[in-house]
């Protein structure tokens, strides 16, 4: 059975890696005084996204469904957050490596190309998207049900086994 | 010391306490033959046992006073089965309790409860003693109520060992006042107020309550109920900014839209903040937004979309501007890092500016829009939460049996 307190700090931290993460997202157009400061922001966001995902799967482990072995069960409840997580972390790395290669001579200089500017929006975009479905995810997780046997589990295994 | 050798018959009127079923003698036999066990009921039984034979020889002490003891003690052996029968049927801690007020108030009393040692002789002067045990009922009554059966194990287990002692001994000193309990800790029984002792027992009942009542689900439902928190602040604020930032914009644009370059002067150093600023509000809104109609269940949301409910038309419309707002970033950037034509090295070509502000202004304009119809949109149904619902509360039935769950795991 999942602790109280134990959700509770896992819980913070995820929230304390997503906010973050929007940190980032919002103001790293404005912290570009050298190039360094973007990269050290970027680098930091990747891993916590990276934790993120690993704190997500960690939970995921701790839960009576997967220890049963229902990981398609998971898998089919979660698979939104799961994609769309990866998803982001791809286009993450994808436009800071772009980013970083352009500014790092300089750091003042306008870079933006079309492509970059699609990119640009797609990755904010699956960021909304992700910070939305991993905040969902991490607060569902926190439902006793996951944690022990219930009518529910068996009712949503027969479903999924359809 | 036979003045009140006369009350004795008067424990007749009460036939079941002077006549009880006789049970096997071997039970009777069991505590006496056992003086210490380890089972707590067990030592009830030896307790009340060990007692009666003291409450025999408390009686009997100050009565017969000067008189030797052996007397009595050839009397008693006969009387204790009888007496420890009797006394099975009563609680215990009655005994004990009235044990101590009865060698203050006299020794006739205790033998006319007990119902022993009764001669046909002493009936007529027992009615006082009687109105006396009346009175002593609550007291007893009262301490039976807070922890009875530690109390009464405890006293038990320090007079069984001078059981056989205790015939022959004056009564005065052996049972203590009931105010202390003895609690067990680290091995070692350690005195503690019984009052004292109450309340900490009703504390730890109360904490632990409190403990099983805060779960990892009422985490959940504070955090989502926190979110939404922020997120009716965000909603409020980027509406604000956006009307502030719109008005700010066409101000300094001037009439009909000519003072370009002042425009682009006075905004530039405004321009990227902005941007930052509108993408954290609107990223928060549209979470906040998504989370009210539980986006994640597409099926609810397309439906609620269909049927133009103020909060899903307030989420597209957040989402909307999102994309908007973010495909404006280079122009941002363009005005952020404006230098007159004149510059070497410029973005701003001369008459580019109203061919690429033009397009940036109207964009704002409908961001603004958007943002301002979301949050009218949000305030007609400010309390609406689909995902707190759905999320939280769906799949009821499944809840007894997690209860139980909870109650046999805990």
């Amino acid at each position: 059975m999942l602790q109280t307190s134990n959700y509770s700090l896992v819980l913070s931290l995820q929230f304390l890696l997503l906010s973050y993460d929007l940190f980032v997202n919002s103001f790293s157009e404005l912290l570009r005084m050298a190039p360094v400061i973007q990269l050290v922001l970027f680098i930091i966001q990747d891993i916590a996204i990276l934790f993120n995902i690993i704190i997500i799967f960690l939970m995921f482990f701790n839960t009576f469904v997967f220890q049963a072995g229902l990981v398609n069960l998971l898998f089919h409840k979660f698979k939104g957050t799961i994609i769309l997580t990866a998803v982001y972390f791809a286009l993450s790395i994808s436009l800071h490596v772009w980013v970083m290669n352009l500014r790092w001579k300089n750091s003042n200089r306008f870079v933006w190309t079309d492509g970059l500017q699609t990119l640009f929006v797609f990755q904010r975009l699956a960021a909304v998207l992700y910070c939305y479905f991993y905040k969902r995810t991490a607060v569902r997780l926190g439902d006793p049900r996951f944690y022990q046997d219930s009518l529910w589990l068996r009712k949503e295994f027969t479903q999924v086994q359809r | 010391m036979r003045a009140d050798s006369g009350l004795r018959p008067e424990a007749h009127p009460r036939p079941p306490r002077a006549l009880p079923p006789v049970p096997s003698a071997n039970q009777d036999d069991i505590p006496l033959s056992r003086p210490k066990k380890k089972k707590p009921k067990t030592k009830t039984t030896l307790g009340s046992a060990s007692l009666e034979g003291f409450v025999q020889a408390s009686v009997h002490g100050p009565s017969e006073g000067s008189e030797p003891p052996s007397k009595e003690s050839t009397e008693h052996p006969e009387e204790a089965p009888v007496q420890r029968r009797q006394k099975k049927t009563r609680l215990p801690l009655e005994l004990e309790t009235s044990l101590t007020q009865k060698k203050t108030s006299g020794s006739s009393l205790l033998r006319n409860e007990n119902g022993i040692d009764v001669e046909p002789a002493e009936e007529a002067v027992i009615q006082k003693p009687r109105r006396k045990t009346k009175k002593t009922q609550p007291a007893e009554l009262q301490y039976t109520n807070e922890l009875g059966v530690e109390d009464e194990d405890i006293i038990t287990d320090e007079q069984s060992g001078p059981e056989q002692q205790s015939i022959f001994t004056a009564p005065t000193g052996i049972s203590q006042p009931v105010g202390k309990v003895f609690v067990e800790k680290t091995r070692r029984f350690q005195a503690a107020d019984r009052s004292e002792l109450i309340k900490t027992t009703e504390n730890i009942e109360v904490s632990m309550d409190m403990k099983l009542s805060w779960t990892t689900r009422d985490v959940a439902l504070s955090v989502n109920r926190a979110f939404r928190m922020i997120g009716l602040f965000s909603h409020g604020f980027l509406a604000g900014c956006a009307v502030w930032n719109i008005v700010f914009i066409y101000v300094l644009a001037g009439d009909q839209l000519s003072d370009f370059s002042n425009l682009l002067q006075q905004y530039k150093s405004l321009a990227y903040p902005f941007q930052s600023l509108l993408y954290l509000l609107l990223a928060l809104s549209t979470i906040s937004t998504f989370d009210r109609i539980d986006f994640a269940k597409t099926s609810v949301a397309i439906r609620n979309f269909l049927a133009l409910d103020p909060t899903a038309l307030a989420s597209f419309l957040y989402f909307t501007a999102l994309v908007l707002s973010l495909s404006q970033q280079m122009t941002s950037d363009r005005i952020h890092l404006y230098t007159p034509s004149s510059v070497n090295g410029s973005l701003w070509a001369a008459g580019v500016e109203e061919q690429i502000l033009q397009p940036w202004i109207v964009v704002n304009l409908v961001v603004a829009l958007l943002v301002g119809l979301s949050w009218l949109f949000l305030s007609y149904r400010p309390g609406m939460d689909l995902s707190e619902e759905l999320m939280f509360c769906s799949d009821v039935e499944g809840y007894p049996d997690q209860a139980k769950g909870l109650k046999v795991s805990s």
